[in-house]
Formats: structure tokens, sequence, C-alpha cells
């Protein structure tokens, strides 16, 4: 007998102790995978058997105000690699077989042959392909991804696809495509190539415009990575952007973005802004810019080009500026169209300013009329000084200038006027008269007529009709100066149409116009003035019942250095607004009023 | 009464006399059972395997029905990327650059003398005059960058010009007052009726 069999109790006990340590390893090995690493394994399993997929909420599209689709978003896709797997060795294609066609073979195709497939389609030569390959390879020998192509359209997306490269993926980046081109570019903006807003109402309204990407995954088939149904989990629902209507009326401001830039163009100008409003609601039906940036090719645009001047570049505006200081001293009961002046050449107030007008001329008998019409800077400080500075300031203020508009352009300027009136000094206190010595905005400008053509009222500027179905209401707008001054500031402006030395440049036959002319100098930042001058023309029309305010200024015509330049452009702009809304002509001709006495 | 328990003793005889009524009998047997029909074997197990067939089929189907769930995805997929293709096309060729090069190419020039008819007297406002300058290039204008490339209509090969009459032909003036309309002067696009 041997020793264990002697022994019945020590064998059991073994036994036991052996089942006991076999349970105990598998007892840890459980609490191991089930406790101890169970979110990490079972996320690895979910990691192999399922796939998440990310879906973009897509940017929302910019409409103009018919819903002409100024900026939308499309699918582009990046073109990356594996230069890893592309080094690995030549891939294996199956080809018609030459002498069977019924079957087919195999054929190595070597890296130079598809680095040059790719490159073919992409716009690269195979050796640059090659080279990307070769770049992130020294950088990494692991190395599994790098770009070779970025933004690509859906057909060079569908090529690259075709060719079929094992080591070529496709990722989906969804972009902005902006079908008008540079139509309204300079309002738009542009987005960059992560798709972040950088410029124009792109930016000013991302909030409404931003999408929000989603996320769901499923689990697949092993192989062919076909859903398994009814394992889709939406871990995040995408949401889309709102669609956001601009006040704009794209064909409007093709129209004017072309007649502005063709008279830059002739006249040899730096820049040069058109904007057009509605004199009712003061809404901008376009607002052109020369130059403006193609969003969708924002670098072949200077940096300094690529916004919106007419928002963004206040300038002294010049004798435009003297319709407001007829107006105020109007509303203010000091003087009307009739009242006369004496206007010299030069005029010396009694607190030591100096004003001159723009040439030579003798002592001449004019009405308030007729120093709009002259545009007599002697005589306009001779009515201005009727009303104390701090009256004037508030008038500037009511009509919305020294702040900036309500459309919130990014970048916006509020423009400045020069303090106030205690920061004003004896020649400055004369020049904001007629509109030197502060600056404002082109669209502060266009709003100070809309608010004389208005009765009166200045309307809030407005560039966004509304996001998506929110569309804030009309405001009632804020009276800034009595209707019948409005009325009188008016009729004096009509008469500046007719008679001016520009009458015969922007005569529009059938309406009655309401337009005054501006040829400011420009600082030159250091005190002083530059040799080139900023000429603009503003007005309304038709004056008998005013539709659409339209105002011009074109910085430093070298060609032709006088407002002759921007009265071309404002006739222009004005007979096509008139034309393209169908404007009925004006009825009876506009009232007398005497320029001299 | 009910039968006692075998254990207990029984009572002593005290009667010897012949009981007149046995207290205990053997109880009444039992109907014997029918055996169970083969049948209804054949029905349950015949159930589970059907039920499991069915399982079998539909996951089967379902299966199937993925793939070709997949298939339409993927030919979704493809005809969403060829609509918006054929969007962006759409909308380029819609640009006004677009058109106006085209009208140009076809020879028109834009007027910016408008005159109109006031209707209530007859009156003709402003001057009627010729349109001029010939046809200006106002591509460069108003630069898109999109249409860089795309062929204008006078530049397509002569099968692909669209339905529109005798598009790229000048009409010859002074053939007869009724074959030229003049253009309206408020631009409206009225239809050549030859």
């Amino acid at each position: 007998m041997n020793r264990t069999s002697r022994h019945p109790l020590r064998r059991i006990l073994l036994a036991a102790v052996a089942l006991v340590a076999l349970v105990g390893v598998f007892v840890v090995r459980l609490v191991d995978l089930q406790v101890v690493r169970a979110a990490e394994l079972s996320e690895e399993a979910e990691g192999r058997r399922s796939t998440s997929v990310t879906v973009y909420g897509s940017r929302g599209d910019i409409v103009d105000r018919n819903g002409v689709v100024l900026a939308d978003t499309v699918m582009r896709y990046d073109i990356a690699i594996s230069p890893k797997n592309a080094n690995a060795g030549p891939i294996a294609r199956s080809r018609p077989d030459p002498s069977d066609p019924s079957k087919t073979v195999t054929v190595d195709v070597p890296l130079e042959q598809s680095a040059a497939e790719l490159g073919a389609v992409i716009g690269l030569t195979g050796e640059q392909v090659q080279q990307i390959v070769a770049d992130s390879l020294a950088e990494n020998p692991e190395s599994d991804f790098a770009y070779v192509a970025k933004l690509v359209d859906t057909e060079t997306y569908e090529r690259v696809k075709d060719l079929d490269i094992p080591w070529v993926v496709p990722w989906e980046h969804p972009s902005r495509y902006y079908p008008n081109g540079a139509v309204a570019g300079n309002l738009i903006g542009f987005v960059g190539t992560d798709g972040d807003a950088l410029a124009g109402v792109e930016l000013a309204a991302d909030q409404c415009l931003a999408g929000h990407d989603g996320e769901y995954s499923y689990l697949h088939s092993l192989e062919d990575w076909v859903q398994i149904p009814g394992t889709e989990v939406v871990h995040e629902q995408a949401r889309d952007g709102g669609t956001l209507k601009l006040t704009i009326d794209s064909d409007l401001q093709w129209m004017v973005q072309r007649i502005a830039e063709a008279q830059v163009q002739a006249v040899g100008a730096d820049w040069a802004t058109v904007t057009v409003m509605e004199a009712k609601t003061g809404r901008l039906l376009a607002v052109a810019d020369v130059p403006t940036v193609d969003p969708n090719a924002p670098s072949a645009t200077d940096a300094d080009d690529r916004g919106s001047r007419a928002f963004t570049a206040p300038f002294e505006p010049g004798s435009t500026f003297k319709a407001l200081t007829a107006a105020s001293v109007i509303d203010a009961g000091a003087a009307d169209p009739v009242s006369q002046i004496v206007a010299p050449y030069r005029y010396l107030p009694p607190n030591g300013a100096d004003v001159n007008d723009s040439g030579y001329h003798g002592d001449e008998p004019l009405t308030l009329t007729g120093v709009l019409i002259e545009s007599s800077n002697t005589g306009m400080s001779q009515f201005g000084e009727r009303l104390s500075d701090q009256e004037r300031y508030d008038d500037m203020l009511a009509f919305g200038l020294g702040q900036r508009t309500e459309v919130g352009f990014p970048g916006e300027e509020p423009g400045d006027l020069h303090g106030g009136p205690e920061a004003w000094d004896n020649q400055t206190k004369y020049t904001t008269m007629f509109g030197q010595g502060l600056t404002t905005t082109a669209v502060q400008i266009a709003s100070v007529y809309q608010t004389l053509a208005n009765g009166g009222v200045r309307m809030p500027v407005r560039l966004v009709e509304g996001c998506g179905d929110d569309t804030p209401a009309q405001s009632q707008g804020t009276r800034v100066i009595s209707e019948s001054a409005a009325q009188q500031t008016s009729a004096m402006l009509e008469r500046v149409y007719l008679e001016g030395w520009l009458a015969d440049e922007w005569e529009i036959p059938g309406y009655r116009v309401a337009a005054k002319t501006g040829t400011a100098q420009v600082p030159d930042g250091n005190g002083g003035y530059l040799s080139g001058y900023l000429v603009s023309v503003s007005g309304f029309a038709p004056a008998d019942d005013p539709q659409f305010v339209v105002s011009v200024s074109i910085m430093n015509p070298v060609k032709m250095n006088s407002s002759a330049a921007s009265a071309p452009v404002f006739q222009q702009v004005m007979s096509q607004v008139l034309k393209k809304y169908r404007t009925v002509p004006s009825g009876a001709p506009a009232p007398e009023l005497p320029a001299t006495w | 009464m009910t039968a006692l328990p075998a254990q207990s003793i029984p009572a002593p005889r005290r009667d010897p006399a012949p009981r007149p009524e046995r207290r205990l009998r053997p109880a009444p047997e039992p109907a014997r059972r029918a055996k169970p029909r083969l049948a209804y074997a054949v029905i349950a197990l015949g159930g589970v395997a059907l039920i499991a067939a069915a399982q079998l089929l539909l996951s089967i189907a379902v299966a199937q029905g993925a793939y070709e769930i997949d298939a339409f995805q993927v030919q979704q997929a493809e005809l969403a990327r060829e609509q918006q293709k054929l969007t962006e096309d759409l909308d380029r060729v819609e640009s006004p650059q677009y058109l106006a090069r085209n009208a140009e190419a076809l020879g028109m020039v834009p007027n910016a003398d408008p005159v109109y008819l006031r209707l209530s007297d007859g009156a003709v406002l402003g001057v009627p005059t010729p349109a001029t300058g010939g046809a200006v290039a106002s591509a460069p204008l108003v630069p898109n960058a999109l249409i860089d490339g795309v062929p204008l209509v006078t530049e397509r090969p002569a099968e692909q010009t669209p339905i529109g009459g005798s598009s790229g032909e000048q009409p010859v003036a002074g053939t007869g007052a009724t074959s030229i309309i003049p253009p309206p002067a408020d631009g409206l696009p009225t239809p050549a009726t030859h």
C-alpha cells in the first residue's frame, strides 16, 4: 500500500487546497475582469464592435431680402494619407485579364504610380505626394496621418475614391460657399478654413448661424461595417444653425458694386463706398465697398479691403454735413430757407476763427438755400453761430452721430465729434458747422439723410431682417427735428440738386431729387490735411415722397479731384434704384426758393 | 372517521361478535389515466422548433434588411452628393456676375438712362437714349472665384445652346417695324414673337 492510501484525509485535504487555489485564481481573474478593469474592457469591446459617427449641424444660410442665398454650407473633403502604409509596399489591384476579359488578374501598383494617380486628381505632382510621404516619415517613422489636400470639392472627392488607394482616406469637412462671389462680400464676411467666422455678419451673427454637431454610434458587422439594426445610440442630437436674412437686395447690391468699381477705376480712387437705404424704414438695401472681398477667396484681397469701410472707416464728411446744420438751425427757429446773409470769401468770427470758402469770390447776398447751393462755408458759419455749440452737438447726437449704428457691424466705428462742445477749440466750433473737424461713417451720413427724408424721424439702421423665424419688430423711430424743419431742408436740397454746379451730371429725368455734394479734406493723422479729397454725394428721391437714400463717398479720386467724380455714381445708383423698384415719377415740379436777394 | 395511523394500538376486542360494518376499506382505485398522446409532444416540440425557426428567419431577414438599408444609405449619400454638386453649379450660374457676363457676350449693354411713359397723360419723361459703350466687361468689376472657367453661353458647342430661340443671333435692324420690339424702358422682359 502506498503512502497516500494510508492517509486518505491528507489526500482529500490536498485536493481541497488545490481546488480552493484554483477557484481563488478564477475569482481573482473574475474580479479583475468584472470590477477592476470592467470599464476599460467594455469600452474596448464597444470600440471594436461599434463605431461613432459625427452628424454635422450645418451652419445657417445667409439670404438677402428676397431669399437669394448669399452664403451656403456645403460639404468639402480633406484628403489624408497614411504615410506608413503608403511606404509599406506596392498595393494590389485587380485588373481585367488582357488575354481573357472575363477574368481579372491582380497587379501590383508601386507607390510611384499610385502617388502620381493621386497627385493628378488633387493637383499635385507624383513627386510632391511622395515628398509628403517622405517628410512625414522622416518626422515620425510610424506616421499614420498626413494631409495632402484640404477642402476639395465633391467631384475631386469622388475621383479620389474611384482611385481606390487603400492608404488614402477622405474626411468630411463642412465648409462655406458664396454663390454670388463678391456680391455683398464686404457685408457677409467669411469664415476660416477651420469654420470660425472671421468677418462681417458671419461674425456678428455667429450665434444665430452656428450649428451644433451631433454624434451617434452603432454596432457594426466585422467585415463590411454594416450597421446592425436596432443598435444605434444617439449621444448628442445635431442642431442646424438659423437662416440669417439680410435687408440687402443682392441684385441691387451687384449693380451698385459694379457702378462703384467702374468709377473707382475710371478716376483712380483709393476706395469708394455707396450706401442705399430705405427712407421710411432705415433698412439698408445695398452697401457697396470698393475694393470688395470675394469671400470664396478672401486672401486675394488686401487685408485692409476685406471689411466694410462704410461702417469701419470714419471720415470728415465735409459739405454733405451742411444739410444737418441747416436742419438744426431751422428746427431751432433761428432761420428759414429764405433767411438772408452776406457770404464773403473770408469770414473772421469774433472768437478768432478763420473760415474760407473753397474758391475766391466777392461778397454774395445769399439766402440759406443759396448758401447750400453755393456750398458756402462762410455763409453756413453765419447761420450755424445762431445756435449754441451745445444745441448743435445735441442735434448731432440725435441724428445718430458719434455713436455706433444699431447694426453692430464687426469693427464698426462710432465716429468722433471731436470730443464735445467743451473740447472744441475756436476753429473747430466753426468747422463742425460744415463737416470738418469731426468724423462720421458713410452709414451714419446715410442715416442723417434718412432722417431728413423721413420727416425728421430717424429710423434705426438695419442690416439684418432677422434670424430664422425671429424677426424683431420694426421700431417706431425717434423724432430728431420737426416735420416742417425736415421738409424745408428737403426743399432746399432740391434746389441744390436743380441749381448746383453738378445739375447736369446727376439729373434723373422725371423725378424730384434732393441731394448735396461734399468735397472734404482728409486728415493726415498729424493735425494737417492730405492733398487728396474725399468726394461725396448724399441725397434722396423722390423728394415729394422720399423712398430711397443714396450716399456715395469716393476717397482721393486722383484723376478728378472734386465731387464731379461722385455725382455720376449717385445718378446711376439712384436711377437703378428707382427703376428697379418701379417708383412712380414725381408729379409737380420742385417748389421755387430764392438763392440770392 | 379516517384511517388511523398504523402504530396506533388496536382497541381491545371486547365484543367478539362480528362488527356490523368495517371501518376501514380500501380506497377506490382511481380510473386508470390514459397514456399521454404523442401528438401533444409533437405539437409542443414543433412549436418550439417553429418559434426557433421563425426567429432565425426573422433575424436573417433583419440582417438582410440591414444590408439593404446600408446599400440604400450608400446610394442616398451618393445622390445627396450629386444633388449638392448640381445645386452648387446652379447657384453659381445663377449669380449676377454670370448672368451679366452672358448678357454681355450676347451683345447686351445696360442702359443707364431710363425713360418713363406716364400713362395718365402720355407724357414721356426723359430723353430716349440708346445704350452706349458697347459690351462692358463687368466680370472683373465684381469678382466671383466660382465662375472662373465656366463657359459662357456663346462659348458652348452649338448643340448645347439652351432653348430660347435664336440665341446668339442678333436681330437685323431695320427689317420691319414688327420684327423689332424696342426694349421696354423699365427693363421688363418681353417674349420675342417672330
